[in-house]
């Protein structure tokens, strides 16, 4: 009798089995914990439908003497992600210029400002938003902080990845020339990083405009508060209204920055 | 002949522990064309390396024009690696930035402030990178991208920047072996003419025994990071090149043995 031929390493086969048995046993224990059961969505099912069809269909429009306000919110929204998201990136770079060994004119503490970063971006924005604002306030510019450090620390990342892959080779030659530090990061990193740092510079704008809504939503300002204090209201008819303004939005941001990465990247 | 270069029992150790230099002396004057060969991993990126400090060595002495160059550090380190031009085998260029930007990058060790970062380089320096250019026969891609060039073009740009440097002595590490053996030819043949109308001392590591025996005047032999063969190309016997190899001269020829083998043909 032949025996089959398995087609992968027993190995693998073996790790691929004991992958799906964990995953299994995770879903079935955290299900349990956590009381959660696909059953009781389906029970309640007609209630979520009612709530649905009733309170947000059909979308209202707000009064007409508040639709200047609803539009402006909109803009402050925007103009959060974008002005924080900017400054982000200018002190990323310069930060990520000290966060490489590689280049860095003190390679020894690189190390550290990547810990920082990283420590840094693993809190989300809204966890800094609540910190913050439980210090300072509530208010734009804290939501403006909050977005700031998280697509700050990001970038950090992005930035040191971005100048290792691309620029080792031309630090070396303009070391051998005799150039100093900031001559190599203007004659060698920025120009051959540039398009890449724009590309997760326009990633993170996308990001943030998500998250700047949420931040919002806590007490940042712009359309999340507006959103929020509509839900609080009960006024979900207008509340869906406001919905699919963000979405549309988001999809028109997304487009434009996407382009715009396809373009930089050509 | 003045002397330019030397080595006194310069020893490497890599933090990895690998020993990649091994009491290595030799010397080199002005003039000269030296080619250091020996199998990959012997040792010839560190030498070369070591001569403008981009890797700091364990043990010994390099003297470069007088100076000691372990002891130079900050202005004095840059000064002393403008004195020396390099050539890389991937060219090492600015890829996005023009091809007269990337010669003139041969400048900035001449230049301290907002000057050297921003690029704002003198007229003078323009016109002679422009000159350059012409000399290599570049001058109509003055202002294209560095990348939209061939890979025999880009080495002509390492060779002009490093040019600029008004440099005593050329490293040029492998220069050919990302070349098909025709830019192979132009790119050796320049090397030789422009180092000898400016009397500029060259270092060159190479792969391809014949191409070092062709341009050489002297050639360096390394076999795991010691000196085995130091002198002209004729002494260099087959016996020696078994030793600097560990493999017979037949061996090493691609397509077969033979006197009448063409430029560099077993280029990589
Ligand atoms: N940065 C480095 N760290 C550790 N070991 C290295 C490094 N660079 C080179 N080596 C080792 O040192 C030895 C000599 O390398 P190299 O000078 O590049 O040889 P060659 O240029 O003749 O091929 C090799 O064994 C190589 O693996
Ligand atoms: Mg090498």
């Amino acid at each position: 009798m032949t025996k089959r031929i398995p087609l992968i390493a027993r190995e693998q086969k073996r790790m691929y089995t004991i992958f799906i048995a964990v995953a299994l046993v995770l879903f079935i224990a955290t299900s349990f914990y956590t009381n959660f059961n696909i059953m009781t969505l389906a029970q309640n099912s007609d209630a979520f439908w009612a709530f649905i069809t009733k309170d947000f269909f059909p979308p209202a429009l707000p009064k007409a003497s508040r639709i200047p306000g609803v539009l402006s919110s909109v803009v402050v929204t925007l103009a959060l992600a974008m002005s924080s998201t900017t400054i982000a990136a200018v002190l990323a770079f310069f930060v990520s210029l000290f966060a490489s060994e590689k280049i860095s004119p003190f390679p020894k503490l690189a190390k550290y400002v990547r810990g920082f970063a990283t420590f840094l971006r693993n809190i989300p924005a809204l966890v800094w938003a609540f910190i913050l604002f439980s210090s300072l306030g509530i208010g734009t510019g804290v939501g403006f902080v909050a977005l700031l450090i998280t697509s700050f620390a990001f970038m950090v990342r992005a930035f040191v990845e971005t100048i290792e892959d691309v620029s080792q080779d031309c630090v070396e030659s303009l070391q051998a020339v005799g150039a100093g530090f900031w001559q190599r990061v203007w004659q060698a990193i920025l120009p051959s990083c540039l398009n890449g740092f724009l590309s997760w510079f326009l990633y993170c704008i996308e990001v943030n405009i998500r998250a700047s809504t949420i931040v919002g939503m806590v007490g940042g300002g712009g359309v999340g508060l507006t959103l929020f204090s509509y839900i609080k209201g009960f006024q979900y008819d207008i509340a869906f209204s406001i919905i699919l303004l963000i979405a549309a939005m988001v999809i028109v941001v997304d487009r434009i920055t996407g382009k715009l990465r396809k373009e930089i990247l050509k | 002949m003045d002397k330019i270069l030397k080595f006194e029992n310069v020893s490497k150790h890599y933090p990895n522990g690998v020993h990649a230099l091994k009491n290595v002396s030799f010397e080199v004057n002005e003039g000269e064309f030296v080619s250091i060969i020996g199998p990959s991993g012997s040792g010839k990126s560190t030498i070369l390396r070591s001569i403008n400090k981009l890797i700091p060595i364990s043990d010994g002495n390099i003297t470069l024009d007088g100076l000691l160059v372990s002891q130079q550090k900050g202005k004095e380190l840059r000064k002393l690696r403008r004195k020396v031009g390099m050539i890389f085998q991937n060219y090492n260029l600015v890829y996005s930035l023009s091809v007269l930007q990337n010669v003139l990058h041969g400048r900035l060790g001449y230049m301290d402030g907002l000057k050297g970062i921003f690029g704002l380089y003198s007229e003078e320096d323009k016109k002679e990178a422009i000159n350059l250019l012409n000399e290599l026969g570049m001058e109509q891609f003055c202002y294209n991208r560095a990348s939209d060039l061939s890979g025999g073009q880009k080495q002509r740009v390492g060779i002009a920047r490093a040019i600029m440097q008004n440099p005593k002595l050329l490293l040029c590490d492998e220069p050919i072996a990302s070349l098909d053996p025709s830019s192979a030819k132009t790119i050796m043949d320049l090397l030789r003419d422009m180092t000898r109308k400016r009397n500029i001392a060259c270092i060159v590591n190479l792969h391809q025994l014949d191409v070092a025996i062709k341009y050489s005047t002297r050639i360096i032999g390394l076999s795991k990071g010691e000196v085995v063969f130091d002198g002209p190309p004729e002494k260099l016997t087959d016996d020696v090149i078994e030793r600097i190899y560990n493999t017979s001269r037949e061996n090493l020829m691609i397509g077969g043995a033979g006197n009448d083998k063409k430029d560099s043909a077993d280029c990589a």
